[in-house]
């Protein structure tokens, strides 16, 4: 442990780290309330196109991949099953076309530009100042939304007919939830990766989601597993000299396994013991 | 003199050559407990989805407390009308306590996090009048379907509407608990004032507690007042000529055809 404590590259990735543990379990309880885990995967994928748009353009990064995910969450959010195209279909189609564009634009950059490795899988070991400043501008505005609106959230979750009818603005609030999701995901791909990110954004609410009594617990424990496997996570990693990202999230796919293995046991002897 | 509660004038919806519903108006006064009966696919959930603004009419419009509905009136107006949805429409499978449930039928719910919910009293108020107080900590999920039922009547409750428009209510309810329903409802128009209107396939079951039916099938067939006898004719206009009227007495227990041993087809209730 003291090792890992005395790594100068380990306790920088710490902190955003953590943060993007924060967030991304924050959020987890939304995506899976909303049954969102697909559109995050689409999300994740479309964000190639924004970096490569970044690349080509040389933008910063993290805010060009931040704009052009939050963009295609909201088109995602406004497609109608009334104007003959439903969500899930709609993921399908900008999923494959922005990952499309992302590789064709990104085939041009030398490698000196472009960390592939990293985009696919993430790399929070190589975290610069500028990364941290972004993600930082990231996480604020996701918390704060997250607070503000996190109860009509659930709620729509629940029942969005009887929300709507009570005179919610539900579709500025869905619109608002897509786009919160698409600025988590991006914060997401640095430590995970385009292919990984979904797993920080299911995980940890999966693994709460059959201990939690309401919407407060399940994402006080969301935040609590989310915690426990990233830090673990970066931990076995540094210990094995593994890639950060994917032990994460494997780490994050044990607690799951763990959770519905207690929740299993648990219930089984009370089961038992009823009879 | 005050505006009536729910104005409903020339509202049609549908395409112009296959109107789904077509030149509605109805009125509703403070206290008003109207019942809505039709055969399937007349409108009757599409009304309601009107009134509450989930859709909009292709023509005419609705006036609430005397104010068109409009997209700018729409957040005061719906604020002061709770919707019960059919059943089916709104199962979940997310962990919330009753209570909470209850609680989303507050405006105060959807407020932010950091600004502190006051409304236990209105909740427990809600759980009491629908007899679900011994339930109010317990997971939703885990409650039978009458029982949830009965939990989303709570929620359609307690914010103290002064309109509540019900979608066949009483489907996953006993015979016992749908009469403490409709007398509750009764109950609620007459010492509240609130307007109710109701969507149901029983009429008899309604009759003693309605102050009128209107029997829609795409257009207001006839409107009767409480004691009133809807002609026959208007029930063979709405569910066709191949209906066999029932009269709902002694000798009708459950409405059966004594001689064939079978359940009448295509059979309505005629009023007692």
């Amino acid at each position: 442990m003291s090792g890992f404590l005395s790594s100068q590259v380990m306790l920088e990735a710490l902190g955003p780290a953590t943060l993007i543990a924060v967030v991304a379990s924050s959020m987890s309880v939304m995506v899976l309330a909303h049954r969102l885990a697909f559109l995050t995967v689409g999300v994740s994928h479309a964000t190639l196109a924004g970096l490569g748009i970044a690349v080509v353009l040389s933008l910063p990064l993290l805010p060009t991949a931040a704009v052009s995910a939050v963009i295609v969450a909201l088109l995602l959010g406004v497609v109608s099953p009334k104007r003959g195209m439903n969500e899930d279909a709609a993921t399908g189609v900008l999923f494959a076309g922005a990952m499309a564009l992302g590789i064709v634009l990104l085939s041009g950059a030398s490698r000196h530009e472009v960390d592939l490795f990293g985009l696919l899988f993430g790399n929070i070991l190589m975290v610069s100042e500028d990364d941290k400043f972004w993600l930082l501008c990231g996480s604020l505005p996701v918390m704060a939304a997250l607070l503000w609106a996190a109860r009509p959230w659930w709620a729509m979750a629940f029942d969005a007919a009887s929300m709507r009818a009570m005179g919610l603005p539900v579709q500025g609030y869905r619109l608002l939830l897509y786009a919160v999701v698409g600025l988590t995901v991006v914060m997401c791909v640095k430590l995970a990766g385009i292919v990984l990110t979904a797993g920080l954004l299911v995980l940890p609410a999966a693994s709460a989601w059959l201990w939690g009594r309401g919407l407060l617990s399940i994402w006080v424990l969301s935040l609590v597993l989310s915690l426990a496997g990233t830090w673990l996570g970066l931990y076995v990693s540094y210990m094995f000299d593994l890639p950060s990202g994917a032990t994460v999230v494997l780490l994050l796919c044990a607690v799951f396994l763990l959770s519905r293995s207690a929740h299993w046991l648990v219930h089984h002897r009370k089961a038992g013991q009823s009879h | 003199m005050t505006a009536p509660a729910l104005r409903l004038n020339h509202v049609a919806f549908g395409p112009q050559d296959a109107r789904i519903l077509d030149n509605i108006d109805l009125q509703l006064e403070e206290g008003h407990f109207l019942g809505i009966v039709g055969p399937n696919g007349a409108g009757k959930s599409t009304l309601l989805h009107i009134i509450c603004g989930l859709l909009q009419a292709a023509d005419g419009h609705v006036d609430l407390f005397g104010e068109c509905l409009s997209r700018s009136s729409r957040r005061r107006l719906l604020g002061q009308v709770r919707f019960l949805p059919q059943r089916q429409e709104s199962m979940s499978s997310m962990p919330v306590k009753v209570r909470n449930v209850v609680g989303m039928g507050l405006e105060d719910y959807h407020k932010a996090l950091w600004r502190p919910a006051r409304h236990s009293e209105q909740i427990a108020h809600a759980l009491e009048r629908t007899g679900m107080t011994a339930h109010a900590d317990e997971d939703f999920r885990s409650l039978s379907g009458g029982q949830q039922q009965r939990v989303r009547l709570a929620r359609a409750l307690v914010s103290a509407p002064r309109i509540l428009l019900l979608d066949e209510p009483a489907a996953a309810l006993d015979s016992r608990a749908q009469g403490n329903l409709y007398k509750l409802l009764r109950e609620l128009c007459d010492e509240t004032g609130m307007a109710v209107v109701m969507v149901e396939h029983d009429i008899a079951a309604i009759s003693d507690y309605v102050n009128s039916v209107a029997c829609l099938n795409r257009r207001i067939h006839y409107h009767a007042k409480r004691g009133e006898t809807i002609p026959e004719q208007v029930w063979r206009d709405m569910y066709g000529e191949h209906m066999h009227i029932v009269a709902h007495d002694a000798h009708c227990i459950g409405c059966v055809d004594h001689e064939s041993g079978a359940l009448e087809s295509e059979q309505t209730d005629a009023g007692k």
